[in-house]
Formats: C-alpha cells, structure tokens, sequence
C-alpha cells in the first residue's frame, strides 16, 4: 500500500522522485540521441558536397547574411542560459522567477525566428532560392555580362552575388580551372534551407514546450519535486542551441573572407 | 498492480538533491565562455586568415561550445553513466556514419579496393 504521506510527484511505478527524475532525464536524453542521428544524415551529406565542391560552398556561403547568423547566435545561447536559471529556479520552488525565465526563453527563441524569417525574405528578394528563381536571376546576369562594357564600374562589395558571379564566369567553360558551376551553388541552397528550416522547426517545437512549462508553471504544477520537468525541456532545448553552433560555422563561415 | 505496490518505500516529500542546485555564477561564467568563443570563431573565420584549417579550427571550437553546454548546463557533470553512455553512443554512431560514408565517397574514381 502506499503511504499516506505519498508526494503527489511520485509516480506508483518509481521507488522514489530521485529515481523517476533519473528516468525521465534518461528518456529525453535518449530521444535526444535519435536527434543527433537525424541531424547528423544531413551533416554527412553536407560534408560530402562541401569537400567535393568547396569553391561552389565558398561562395554561396559569404553572401548570407552573417550579422543575421551572429545576433540569432547571441540570442540562442543568452535563451540556454535563462533556461538553466529556470531549472534552478524550479529546484528552489521560486514560481515568479521561474516564469519569468521561461518566458525570457520564449521571448530569446521567437526573436531567433523573426530574424529567421526576415533573412528568409531577404534571401527571397536576393533570389537565393535553389531551381528556378536561381535560374533565371543568374541567366539575367549573364546576359547582362555579356552586354556589358569595359567602362562599366566594378560596384565592389555593393554587387549582386548573379553578377559577381557572371563576371567571374566571364570567358570560361564548365568545368574549367576556376569556374564556380551555379548548379552546385544551388546545391549549397538546399541544404542551407533545409538544414536551417529543419532547425527552425526544432525552435517552433521548443518554444512550445516552453509556453506549456509557462501554463504548468503558472497552474501551480511545478512545485520543487516536479523540476525534472523543466529539467527535461530545457535538454532539449539545449541541444537546439548545440545543433546551431555547429550549423552556423558550416554554413555562414564556410566563405568567411572571400566576398569582396 | 497491487502486488506491485508491495514493499516499496516511498519517501515522504522527497526534496530535490540540494547539491545538484547550479551556481549562479557558475552558470553565468559558462555562457560568457560559450559566447566568447561564437565572436571568436566568426572573427576568426570573417578575417579570411586561416585559410584551409578554417573548418577544422571552426568544428573544434563549435565542439568545445558544445562540451561546456553538455557538461555544464545539460548537468552532465553529475556523472550519471547511462546518460553519458547514451549521449556517447549517439557520438559514436555519427563517427561511424561519417567513417563509412566518406570511405566510399572520398576512394571513388581511384580504382576501389
């Protein structure tokens, strides 16, 4: 029979809350594994097609948005930190602080998806869009090259990426020394897009944990023996963070000097 | 079932292991060390000066970031085996992954085994 005094925590399957907390930390900790394996097919594959073509990669690279890429990784690693004060904050039973630091979390990973979602656009009206829109934005260029005259001023750091990479064409074959192929540089689109959007709905995912440990929180059903739940989304959210300090360097510093 | 309820010794009100409660400046000092290391790794890079071990110098120090957030803030510190097994494995897979892929995609067009 359990005992009168049972704590409201404690599940009937678990000896103690020292023993359900370790299990429910094990459980997140295995799901975050398949989450590194996931991760990992599409850093394989990135890395095959970087070392098989890294000028292509080069280029595409520096001209994303770096200042982007820098604020969105201030913003990740500031909300890792308000998370761990949260979990402290649950183990000393502080409901306002504990609140107040989720919802500093949630506010650090939505302007992580505004800033997102404005490079997005952005990369949108640059036509840095793999297929079609890439296309046609690079045939532009190239005829535009081909009219263009000696006299026409280099416009240096201003140019757009079709027309610097048009003029470094200018005069050379597929496949020559030198040519960086537009078609490998859409490949280096796609996995930005994919590996970025894929993160991103990562985010979206944990900030909806985040507004539930809000709701829970605020219901009173976080209590001290109940931190583990907070313990566990904040796992999760920082192998988020964790995944976003490898993929910013792959993707964003991958041409780091080369433009201009 | 009932059976199962039998003989178990569950503690009354059991606190949260005291111990296990993170520093502030503990935690604090972590993020500086993390955050530090991000500006570095991007000046490093926007500088153009490490030239060929750009990516290696840039995957170490996203590794070492990921370590203090692991050991630290994901209180991998508390040297709980399963759980370092389990975040190892997963590291091992990867390797393996990685091993096996590039094996074949790097020995291509060079006469095979």
């Amino acid at each position: 029979m359990v005992s009168a005094s049972h704590s409201s925590v404690l599940k009937h399957h678990f000896d103690n809350l020292e023993q359900q907390h370790s299990a429910e930390r094990l459980g997140m900790w295995m799901f975050l594994a398949t989450e590194v394996l996931f991760f990992s097919g599409l850093f394989v594959a990135y890395t095959v097609y970087r070392w098989l073509y890294p000028n292509e990669f080069g280029f595409a690279s520096s001209h994303l948005i770096l200042w982007i890429a820098t604020v969105n990784t201030v913003l990740l690693i500031t909300s890792s930190l308000t998370m761990t004060f949260a979990i402290r904050a649950a183990q000393l039973g502080q409901k306002t602080a504990l609140i107040r630091y989720l919802l500093i979390t949630a506010a650090l990973g939505s302007g992580f998806m505004i800033l997102k979602g404005f490079e997005y656009y952005t990369d949108v009206e640059e036509r840095l869009v793999p297929g079609e829109i890439f296309r046609t934005e690079y045939a532009k260029a190239v005829e535009h090259q081909k009219h263009a005259s000696a006299s026409d001023t280099d416009h240096g750091d201003l140019q757009h990426w079709s027309a610097e990479l048009a003029k470094h064409n200018a005069g050379k074959e597929i496949g020559q020394e030198g040519y960086i192929d537009p078609h490998k540089i859409q490949l280096f689109l796609m996995f930005y897009w994919i590996m970025t959007g894929i993160h991103g709905i990562h985010i979206l995912a944990g900030l909806g944990c985040i507004f539930w440990l809000v709701q829970q929180a605020a219901c009173n059903k976080i209590p001290r023996e109940n931190y583990s739940t907070v313990e566990v989304v904040s796992l999760y959210w920082h192998l988020v963070d964790m995944i976003w300090l490898f993929l910013m360097p792959i993707l964003y510093l991958a041409g780091a000097g080369m433009k201009g | 079932m009932g059976s199962h309820d039998h003989g178990h010794n569950h503690s009354v009100d059991d606190p949260p292991t005291l111990h296990d409660i993170d520093k502030p400046g503990g935690v604090f000092l972590v993020y500086v060390v993390v955050l530090v290391l991000a500006l570095v790794n991007i000046g490093l890079s926007a500088s153009g000066g490490l030239g060929v071990i750009a990516l290696p110098v840039q995957l170490a120090i996203a590794s070492v970031q990921a370590l203090f957030v692991a050991w630290f803030w994901m209180h991998m510190r508390r040297k709980d085996k399963v759980v370092s097994l389990t975040a190892v494995t997963s590291l091992f897979f990867v390797f393996i992954f990685y091993v096996l892929v590039l094996g074949d995609v790097l020995t291509r067009h060079r006469g095979g085994l």
